[in-house]
């Protein structure tokens, strides 16, 4: 028996008539990493803001690790860390400054240096938010969102703008980020993050959800059914080979 | 799982969170140049101008010319009165209605107290002189010269009771309350503090609002527990912070390159600031938290801020306005800030002699505050 932490029931939103995300159900394990991929307009920010409590929801229900999104909101927000698509801050505030004020919305009173130190970014503690390079400010914001401890972490997009480098080591901090015990529910358009990085990914398409299972189970599926590539002698692609020329160490 | 795993916040961390949004975001705004210019410097420009404006003058006087044709020794004494007055400022140059209307041409003279042959002169069957003080002006002296005459007719009339005893049903008494007179700068200082409030109060919020929204901070805080009321307490704080130093300098600017009068209490002025400031936020925290844009907030904010700046005394005194503007612009959320200003700093009175305006400023805040309360949005 595997333990649910998020719990999707026929989840409706429309915005004038239309449906963006039509009748929706899936479950999300504790500890893991899962995806949601699609195209654009397939849906996937609107369930993430519907079950980050942002967005009100027309139908369904949702249950984040027993609590109801529609009526215990404020319970939710208390355990949930939320990253969105673009990382911004007040400009002329420091680092620690930022994530004293984040965990002071959180109700919580940290120290800074240690989540800094989490994400890598020690040494800025006395920096300004607008002094950092796009990985930097990524990882910051993934600070900010994981001060009180979530037990449910969202990204949306966290990668999106950042170089090969930058890429990975954000993976990495994802990782890390699961092996605390935090589970992790992200949305990307790069599938080869997806299958790297993810335990399970839910497909969606025109707001309907159209296969959910893990990576390498949806692979071996399409194998099944008699797909066939072109086979490809190599056993590298580009970007091994970017990373291989340029190496694994972050620029900013 | 049920609720009890996530522990509630108790008030007392949500008024913590209160007190580190208000230190951290004041510090921000101490390195925020451009916040710095327009809440602080800003306020002091027109400090400078509207005091050197109204510097040394003020007070009631008149340039004039007396011709006096009159041999009697009444009128001797009357001209004797005049140069010792000080409503009047005698130009010894001018010795005929000539050179009188040359200089008034150039208004170099707001008219001429002329005094005939017969003036001060015992007429037949009197027990007591008699005459006509004639003020002459011209169009471009009008104000000036209908003012003198009047004036002159007051102290006339005091004279003719000496001579003619009757009973006068009806009588002005003047009571002045404070003992130093006030000049038109202490009179300004009250409205330009009103409109310095309006600078933090108002065009503060309207601008950075817009600003937060677009970019996703507040949308980014909204994910968090942080309820509308916690962020609208620090705002209010850290802008009361903000203008009571602003206040405070201005002040010290008044007091010593404008000779300002404080007749009044400190504390109790930085306790009506920081209420004034509270309730003028209150706009500008209904705007920006209304709008989604700077496209929305600036037009909204300038239609509410401008007939306020005009019509509450802030440039303007309000009892040159007709009455029935008057007492309209006697109920807008500016009025009783500046006028309780005035009366706290250069009349000397108390908190509690100013509850009318205190209390209308308190329907001013529930009234704005609901509204802001209800339009606010996080993105």
């Amino acid at each position: 028996m595997k333990d649910v932490i998020l719990k999707v029931k026929n989840l409706k939103k429309s915005y004038d008539n239309k449906p963006a995300v039509d009748g929706i159900s899936f479950e999300v394990y504790r500890g893991e990493i899962f995806g949601i991929l699609g195209p654009n307009g397939a849906g996937k920010t609107t369930t993430l803001e519907m079950i980050e409590t942002m967005r009100e929801i027309d139908s369904g229900s949702i249950t984040v690790d027993g609590l109801d999104v529609a009526t215990q909101g404020d319970s939710v927000k208390q355990i949930i860390g939320v990253q969105p698509q673009t990382a911004a801050f007040q400009d002329k505030q420091k680092l620690s400054e930022i994530i004293e004020l984040f965990s002071a919305a959180y109700g919580e009173k940290v120290s800074a240096k240690k989540f800094l130190d989490e994400v890598n970014l020690g040494e800025k503690i006395n920096n300004f938010a607008e002094e950092l390079s796009g990985g930097q400010r990524q990882r910051l914001s993934i600070a900010t969102a994981i001060v009180h401890n979530p037990r449910l972490f969202f990204l949306d997009e966290p990668t999106t703008g950042l170089d090969p480098q930058a890429r990975r080591n954000l993976w990495d901090l994802i990782r890390e980020i699961r092996d605390k015990g935090v589970t992790v529910i992200m949305t990307t358009h790069y599938l080869d993050e997806a299958e790297i990085l993810c335990d399970r990914v839910a497909i969606m398409d025109n707001g309907k959800i159209i296969a959910i299972d893990s990576p390498i189970k949806l692979i071996k599926d399409l194998l099944k059914k008699g797909f066939h590539k072109e086979q490809k002698v190599e056993q590298a692609n580009l970007e091994d080979v970017f990373i291989d020329l340029t190496g694994k160490g972050l620029r900013e | 799982m049920t609720e009890k795993d996530v522990p509630r916040i108790s008030l007392r961390k949500k008024l913590q969170t209160v007190l580190t949004f208000t230190r951290l975001n004041t510090k921000r705004f101490f390195r925020d140049k451009l916040a710095i210019f327009f809440s602080v410097l800003f306020p002091l420009i027109f400090l400078f101008v509207f005091g050197s404006i109204s510097r040394g003058g003020g007070k009631l006087s008149f340039k004039v010319a007396i011709l006096n044709d009159s041999s009697s020794s009444y009128s001797t004494t009357f001209v004797e009165q005049l140069k010792n007055s000080k409503i009047y400022k005698i130009d010894k140059t001018v010795n005929n209605l000539t050179q009188a209307k040359d200089k008034m041409g150039k208004s170099q003279l707001d008219g001429v107290i002329y005094l005939n042959k017969d003036f001060g002169v015992v007429q037949n069957g009197n027990k007591y002189p008699s005459g006509q003080v004639e003020v002459i002006y011209t169009q471009n002296q009008m104000t000036a010269g209908q003012t003198m005459a009047s004036v002159l007719s007051a102290s006339l009339s005091g004279i003719n009771a000496k001579f003619v005893n009757t009973k006068t049903p009806f009588t002005v008494s003047q009571n002045q309350l404070n003992e130093k007179s006030l000049t038109t700068f202490d009179y300004t200082f009250a409205g330009l503090l009103g409109f310095s409030i309006i600078g933090i109060g108002i065009f503060g919020p309207v601008n950075v609002f817009p600003e937060l929204k677009k970019q996703g901070i507040l949308r980014r805080l909204h994910t968090t527990p942080i309820k509308v009321w916690q962020y609208f307490l620090s705002t209010m704080f850290s802008q009361s912070i903000i203008g009571v130093l602003s206040i405070a300098i201005q002040f010290a600017i008044a007091i010593s390159v404008f000779n300002l009068k404080v007749v009044g209490n400190y504390l109790e002025i930085i306790i009506f600031t920081i209420i004034s400031i509270f309730m003028v936020l209150g706009i500008g925290l209904a705007v920006g938290g209304w709008a989604k844009n700077d496209r929305q907030a600036a037009p909204l904010s300038n239609i509410i801020v401008f007939p306020m700046l005009f019509l509450s005394g802030t440039f303007f005194p309000r009892f040159q306005m007709p009455q029935y503007l008057q007492s309209i612009t006697n109920y807008l959320p500016l009025t009783p800030v500046i006028d309780g200003m005035r009366l706290l700093i250069t009349e000397g009175k108390h908190l509690t002699q100013i509850l009318p305006q205190l209390a209308l400023i308190a329907l001013w805040m529930v009234i704005i505050y609901a509204i802001a309360f209800r339009v606010f949005r996080w993105e």
